[in-house]
């Protein structure tokens, strides 16, 4: 692995942490929008009776999403510990072949041979578990945009049964916005994670 | 790197250093190597920079399975952060370091090797029939930090103590005293904390009998000059920074 190589490897392992970081928030800014929208439509009584199973949707799309993000924060830690166990195998792997080249003539040269072997299996294997967990992750990323798909047409079912809600019309509105607001953020926020993800497989 | 044998009987001292590929803004180390028949004892391996010229020296030496034990006198990245290539490398080996810094020096990657923490007080390293003494020299400049002596060959390897600061390829024994004194003066008066620790040293390090004082940057010391070393260091007042 050349050294600009391992440098977007990890910055990007980082960014990825970052942009579920901020993709977890969301979630439970949405979580919060939920029971704000059911205690609207709760005092709305009749005029937002449309509205209250979409305020138990939201819940669960939020846990959904909470639930997906949490598992996905740890394929993301173990990612980052296969980044620095690939750097450390790489590394040795390279100071070994420098060894060898200084050892010609020395009388236990050969003696170096098996952790050399040893050094470029490591090497190897690190590689194969990291793109594995990259394919992985991009999996578990791409099941995060259903739910996310899910809220913008919660969100706009949410508009048609906010205009129906007479004096709680501003309110549930606003419920509707924020709902289609989070679910326009964890997209582009998951979308960038699996560009991430892209350019560390496209370095290989 | 440059070998040069500084003890031969039943077993060997060997001291590597003045390494000519060395990046120039890196300190120049010594590093020493004790061997017996089937076993290889390396004292403050080094930096990471030096790994592989180190390892490539040793290896004219010993088998990378008889490089059975390190030695850290203390937590330093020039002493010990080639520490995480050692430990792939050497198929079975212990390290032999303070108790108070293992925390720290798993930092550099202690995986395979067993880290065994020395003591404050010292203790012993067992080379088959070749015993070496862990002797405390703490605050010296680390606050856990040790040297190690050998009665039978009669050397001191003393870590920070007795460094310094030298051009490339100096060699590798004090050979004028006086001269060299400027060499080490700022080195022990800004590295070395503690006048009461520096007197405690002294007054145990008199009491053992040294023929080379083996320090870890710049010349060893030889015969009369480790006494002459003994009695400067003594007069000089250190912890000058505050």
């Amino acid at each position: 692995m050349k050294k600009n190589q391992v440098k977007s490897q990890f910055v990007a392992v980082a960014s990825i942490a970052a942009e579920l970081s901020d993709v977890m928030n969301v979630a439970k800014e949405i979580s919060l929008a939920a029971a704000n929208a059911k205690a609207i439509a709760f005092r709305a009584g009749e005029k937002a009776k449309g509205f209250q199973p979409i305020t138990d949707f939201i819940n669960e799309l939020a846990k959904d999403t909470i639930n997906l993000v949490n598992s996905i924060n740890l394929q993301a830690v173990k990612l980052y510990q296969l980044t620095v166990n690939e750097h450390k195998m790489t590394a040795a792997s390279n100071q070994f072949s420098k060894v060898t080249s200084l050892t010609e003539n020395a009388a236990y040269a050969s003696s170096m041979n098996i952790s050399q072997e040893q050094a470029e299996q490591r090497k190897m294997e690190c590689r194969r578990e990291f793109q594995s967990h990259v394919d992985q992750l991009l999996e578990q990323l791409a099941s995060v945009m259903h739910p996310a798909r899910a809220a913008r047409v919660i969100a706009a079912n949410s508009r048609i049964e906010a205009s129906q809600a007479g004096e709680y019309l501003q309110s549930l509105q606003a419920v509707a916005e924020s709902v289609d607001n989070a679910a326009l953020v964890i997209h582009s926020n998951v979308q960038r994670c699996r560009t991430a993800l892209s350019i560390i497989n496209f370095s290989d | 790197m440059k070998m040069t044998k500084i003890y031969e009987g039943s077993y060997q001292w060997l001291m590597f250093g003045r390494d000519d590929n060395k990046p120039e803004k890196i300190i120049d180390t010594n590093q020493y190597v004790v061997r017996t028949g089937s076993r290889c004892l390396v004292i403050d391996p080094g930096g990471v920079e030096l790994f592989a010229p180190m390892l490539a020296a040793v290896l004219h030496h010993a088998p990378v399975e008889e490089i059975t034990d390190l030695f850290a006198s203390h937590q330093d990245p020039d002493i010990i952060s080639s520490l995480g290539l050692w430990d792939q490398a050497l198929p079975n080996a212990k390290l032999h370091a303070s108790g108070l810094w293992e925390g720290f020096i798993r930092h550099f990657g202690c995986e395979t090797i067993e880290y065994v923490p020395i003591q404050d007080n010292g203790g012993v390293i067992n080379l088959e029939r070749v015993e070496l003494q862990v002797i405390p020299a703490h605050y010296m400049h680390a606050s856990a930090n040790f040297n190690i002596y050998d009665p039978n060959a009669k050397i001191l390897m003393s870590g920070d103590i007795g460094a310094a600061l030298e051009e490339p390829g100096a060699p590798v024994f004090v050979d004028n005293f006086d001269e060299h004194v400027e060499k080490m003066r700022f080195f022990h008066q800004r590295w070395m904390p503690s006048n009461q620790a520096k007197r405690f040293w002294i007054d145990r390090v008199r009491d053992l009998d040294i023929d080379i004082l083996a320090p870890q940057h710049g010349r060893m010391f030889k015969g009369d000059d480790v006494k002459r070393f003994l009695d400067w260091f003594d007069a000089l007042q250190v912890g000058i920074a505050v």
